[in-house]
């Protein structure tokens, strides 16, 4: 099972459960399996901008980003971009 | 029944519940920590609490809560259609719909955007009438986006309903929102040289319509204080005569009395303070002929901001909330202050409790 690991925000939004196990096959099918899935992706199913993504350390980016393929032992952090604070954002 | 304020702020919702002499109050939250909450408000026909909930990390989301906070739902599937080229930027204003329509609520947000819920605000769809209405392309964002922050449902009438939006201007609807129709006549567009009266494009900052007597409405706009006796189709300008700026956002209306109105002037569109150093809360008693300061118990040196939901009223008073932190109840002429170092307010709304 693929573990996701979610931060306090979202955690709260979860019920209150920041670790998740989810059965997929890719980034994307883990992180639409949530149930704050509407939180991370937009209603066009984008992947929020300021929502990073971890895959076993590693920033989803770099590792051929959502539609990569997922080992079943994977951790997948989600992170919240350092933006915060600006009255701008 | 006690008295419920509800005040959303940059860190979370908190409320306040007043005592029967509305001069004690017990502050509970923060409710949606991490949150900014644009607007919160209780639905008068079945007490659920909703608030306009938006982060900068996760957007813009509406919450309900049917045990006054303890715990909420957030709703599903908000957003906008593919087709229309937009995304929903960030939630501004609930309102509940006619009494009538039990469950029925409205919510409007960027971009200029309005929806409705027929199932307590579980599920949302947007407005399509005014999502592709023919004059959006010259709609523009204020500082605070395009948002729809005012939505006025005349009581007498369900299918008679007003929306406001920056820099959009007033759009009235007779048919429940099937079409709607700029109802910006007599009001200025001065950011705008080359064509200052423009049929849309005005940047209203808070729309109200009276209780008592529907087909009048009142509006604090980025140029100038305003009134309608006919249901938008004109308006009259009423700054000046007393008041010390005609720029401002905050606005409060008095149930009773249909001629009675609050405003909150701010120096200008380029120093968004209270005018004159002082939390100076102006009322007119006629209509909008003259103004008076009726800040009675308000600090007298102060500079600090009033949002365009930051000023509430009910029977029994007018409730402002301060992005300095600070919350106020007017009673019987004299303001007290509810509540103090809370986060930057950027809404307040009354309801009752018990």
């Amino acid at each position: 099972m693929v573990v996701v690991r979610l931060p306090g925000l979202l955690a709260t939004q979860a019920g209150g459960r920041g670790r998740f196990e989810v059965e997929a096959q890719t980034v994307a099918e883990a992180l639409r399996a949530l149930p704050i899935a509407d939180l991370i992706f937009d209603e066009a199913g984008e992947l929020r901008p300021l929502v990073n993504v971890y895959v076993d350390g590693v920033d989803a980016r770099s590792r051929g980003g959502l539609g990569a393929t997922v080992d079943r032992d994977a951790e997948i952090r989600v992170v919240a971009a350092i933006a915060g604070g600006s009255g701008r954002v | 029944m006690g008295v419920l304020i509800l005040a959303g702020t940059h860190k979370g919702l908190f409320l306040l519940k007043g005592d029967d002499s509305r001069r004690q109050f017990e502050i509970e939250g923060p409710y949606l920590p991490g949150w900014d909450v644009y607007h919160a408000v209780v639905d008068p026909r079945d007490g659920a609490l909703y608030a306009c909930a938006n982060n900068y990390v996760y957007g813009g989301t509406v919450h309900r809560s049917d045990d006054l906070g303890r715990t909420w739902e957030r709703s599903e599937g908000l957003g906008l259609p593919e087709e229309s080229g937009l995304k929903l930027e960030k939630t501004w204003h609930l309102e509940p719909g006619h009494p009538s329509e039990p469950g029925t609520l409205w919510l409007g947000g960027a971009p200029g955007v309005l929806f409705e819920s027929e199932d307590g605000g579980r599920s949302w769809e947007p407005n399509r009438a005014l999502l592709e209405h023919p004059t959006r392309e010259r709609w523009h964002p204020g500082a605070g986006g395009m948002c729809c922050h005012s939505i006025q449902i005349d009581p007498t009438d369900a299918r008679t309903m007003y929306v406001g939006i920056s820099a959009a201007g007033v759009f009235r609807s007779e048919d429940h929102g099937e079409s709607w129709m700029p109802a910006n006549a007599g009001t200025a567009a001065d950011f705008l040289p080359d064509d200052p009266h423009p049929e849309v494009g005005q940047c209203v900052h808070k729309v109200l319509l009276h209780p008592a007597r529907p087909e009048r409405l009142w509006q604090q706009n980025h140029c100038g204080v305003y009134r309608s006796d006919e249901r938008g189709a004109s308006w009259e300008r009423l700054d000046g005569n007393g008041l010390p700026s005609d720029f401002g956002f905050a606005l409060a209306l008095d149930p009773s009395d249909p001629d009675i109105a609050y405003v909150v002037p701010e120096e200008g569109a380029e120093n968004r303070v209270t005018s004159d150093g002082r939390l100076g809360v102006y009322r007119t008693q006629d209509a909008g002929s003259s103004w008076e300061l009726a800040s009675d118990g308000l600090p007298e040196r102060a500079w600090v901001a009033v949002l365009r939901e930051g000023l509430a009223y009910d029977e029994q008073g007018v409730y402002l909330g301060t992005q300095s932190g600070s919350v106020f109840a007017r009673m019987n002429g004299e303001w007290i202050e509810a509540a103090r170092q809370l986060p930057p307010v950027l809404s307040v709304e009354v309801g009752a409790w018990s």
